[in-house]
């Protein structure tokens, strides 16, 4: 059995689901409430493989809440402990920690403290999901690039959040297998920058006002900070962003030709899936779309990989990448294109 | 261009190294006059777990050997409790303990009077443990040396009895569903007004409140769970009074 542990996008998210799952103490309930309200595991449902084979997993709503950061940031620590012990003693092999869950592991520390009450956590259960998230990513460039008449051995190509996890490993791979023209590094941290520069042996570093009017492809592995504003004017046209950080906060509510924006890190299964979980994540397809980093906990359930595939930072090999990608095809998987976009492709930054 | 984002981005570069706890100064006058309830409390707690499981076995006949052991645990838990007391030179202040109690050993006495063994272990097996062994893990990581090893050793024995109530309930899940409902509804509100009575006392010794409770829903869901009810009995079977 595998685990996905997720939790609502905002407070106000959370609420309305908790009304619409009848639990009208928590929908009424304060801030507080939330931030002593356990892990709870709100469906089980079963997923079926490409290949027949099926599996059954569970989703684990963490209660924690962005609202919850920066003041109550041991709160949060404390949802993503508790969340895991949850899994654990509930047998889950291998569970993928979604949204905010990897990223608070990580910037926090987490693994210094192993043990949650009576549990010591096995970290081999536990996966970041962060390899599938990057080779999706990987595709979602390599694949729509093109259509949009972007050759990507002329192309320019952009990684905001170049030196996290997921952006590192997009780097090493649009660098060593897919031969962009240019690759522009952009992070907040020059040591960490100058290190995976390093590390390709190429890559511009530059700022981020400096690299996006120089792009034709946009990853963007980091939300963008708030107070940054971009005026899409100067962009390249046509110019592809893919938007792969968590929140999402790139939107194609807005219209301006020729600039098209894909959700990073999403995939498509083969067929429904009889959960309702991904409607709180606002997919377009909620039975079907989910994020990658979900995909990986699945992967690894058919494959039977019961290890943290992807964990810690900077770990993500290409060897890595090719086979949980091989695997992602395999059972079933897709990475959600231009093609899917509901609504014309448009860009808008907040 | 600009419009909201669709879900809030919040900052991540809270320290990490400040989710170590550090320690409280244990001499200080304040820690010492909010440990003096504090201490009271646990030595109180387990003198009534010891008078209760004895009390169940009245209930149970069949059971009373076992329950008898499990008092006696209690007991040796209230001694480490009080030489925990001694150690920093606090007297437990007992009447306070007693009256923080009251509530719930009514309730306990008055369902004890029906026979109504269900509602028994769930005051006692199910909250109680679930309050105590919550209250241990908060405190542990903040308590002086002597008491973190006293108190560590009574959580390894409090595994037990919530085990035990709950293998009861278990099997006679069919007939005491409905009580235990009742029971929850009854009782529960009684925790959270305890933790109230003791949330500027445990904050005092670097326990919050907020932990508190999550911790305690943590076990007391498990338990529920265990019994037998659904995610969404316990879900509302837990919001009721603590929301």
């Amino acid at each position: 059995m595998f685990g996905l542990i997720g939790h609502s996008t905002s407070f106000a998210v959370a609420r309305k689901r908790a009304e619409e799952l009848g639990y009208m103490e928590h929908a009424k309930g304060d801030l507080d409430t939330w931030c002593s309200t356990p892990p709870q595991l709100l469906e089980t449902f079963t997923v079926k493989s490409r290949t027949g084979k099926e599996i059954t997993g569970g989703y684990i709503d963490s209660c924690f809440l962005p609202e919850m950061l920066p003041a109550r940031f041991k709160t949060a620590a404390r949802k993503v402990q508790n969340a895991m012990a949850y899994a654990q003693k509930n047998g889950f092999s291998v569970t993928a920690l979604g949204g905010f869950t990897s990223i608070i592991f990580e910037n926090f520390d987490l693994a210094r403290f192993q043990k949650v009450r009576s549990t010591m956590l096995e970290w081999q259960r536990f996966t970041t999901g962060n390899t599938h998230t990057a080779w999706i990513i990987c595709r979602q460039v390599e694949d729509n690039a093109p259509r949009l008449g972007i050759d990507l051995e002329k192309a320019v190509v952009a990684v905001v959040g170049a030196t996290g996890d997921i952006g590192s490993a997009v780097c090493r791979w649009l660098k060593q297998r897919t031969g962009v023209k240019e690759l522009l590094l952009v992070a907040r941290h020059q040591g960490r920058l100058e290190t995976l520069q390093q590390e390709l042996a190429g890559g511009n570093i530059l700022q981020l006002e400096e690299a996006l009017p120089q792009a034709d492809v946009v990853v963007w592995v980091a939300s963008l900070p708030k107070n940054v504003e971009i005026n899409p004017n100067t962009l390249r046209r046509p110019c592809l962003m893919v938007d792969g950080g968590y929140p999402k906060n790139l939107d194609t509510r807005i219209h301006a030709p020729n600039l098209h924006v894909l959700k990073g890190g999403i995939v498509e299964f083969w067929r429904d899936i009889g959960w309702r979980m991904m409607q709180i994540a606002e997919m377009e397809r909620p039975n079907r779309q989910m994020f990658a980093c979900f995909a990986e906990a699945m992967l690894l359930e058919f494959e039977g990989w019961h290890t943290n595939f992807s964990w810690g930072r900077n770990n993500i090999s290409l060897a890595a990448m090719e086979k949980i990608g091989q695997a992602s095809v395999r059972h079933g998987f897709r990475a959600l294109g231009l093609s899917d976009l509901v609504t014309a492709p448009v860009l808008s930054i907040s | 261009m600009s419009i909201p984002a669709t879900a809030p981005n919040p900052s991540l570069s809270a320290p990490a190294a400040h989710l170590v706890a550090s320690l409280p100064d244990f001499t200080s006058a304040a820690y010492k006059d909010a440990y003096s309830r504090i201490n009271g409390i646990v030595i109180e707690g387990e003198h009534e777990a010891c008078d209760n499981y004895k009390a169940i076995g009245i209930l149970l006949p069949e059971q009373a050997e076992e329950l008898d052991r499990l008092a006696r645990m209690e007991m040796k838990h209230m001694r480490g409790f009080q030489a925990c007391g001694r150690n920093l030179k606090v007297t437990p202040d007992m009447d306070f303990a007693k009256a923080f109690f009251a509530p719930l050993r009514n309730n306990f006495q008055a369902a004890l009077a029906e026979g109504k063994v269900a509602t028994c272990l769930l005051i006692q097996a199910i909250l109680i443990e679930a309050f105590s062994i919550a209250a241990y893990h908060i405190y542990i990581p903040v308590a002086d040396p002597f008491a973190r090893r006293v108190t560590e050793g009574v959580v390894k024995d409090e595994y037990l009895h919530l085990n035990y109530g709950q293998a009861w309930l278990k099997a006679h899940f069919g007939q005491v569903k409905e009580e235990l409902m009742t029971a929850n509804k009854a009782n529960l509100p009684l925790i959270k007004t305890m933790l109230d009575a003791v949330e500027t006392d445990a904050a005092q010794l670097q326990m919050e409140k907020e932990s508190l409770i999550e911790d305690f829903l943590i076990g007391y869901q498990e338990a529920l769970s265990d019994v037998g009810f659904t995610t969404r009995e316990i879900i509302r079977m837990s919001a009721q009074g603590l929301g």
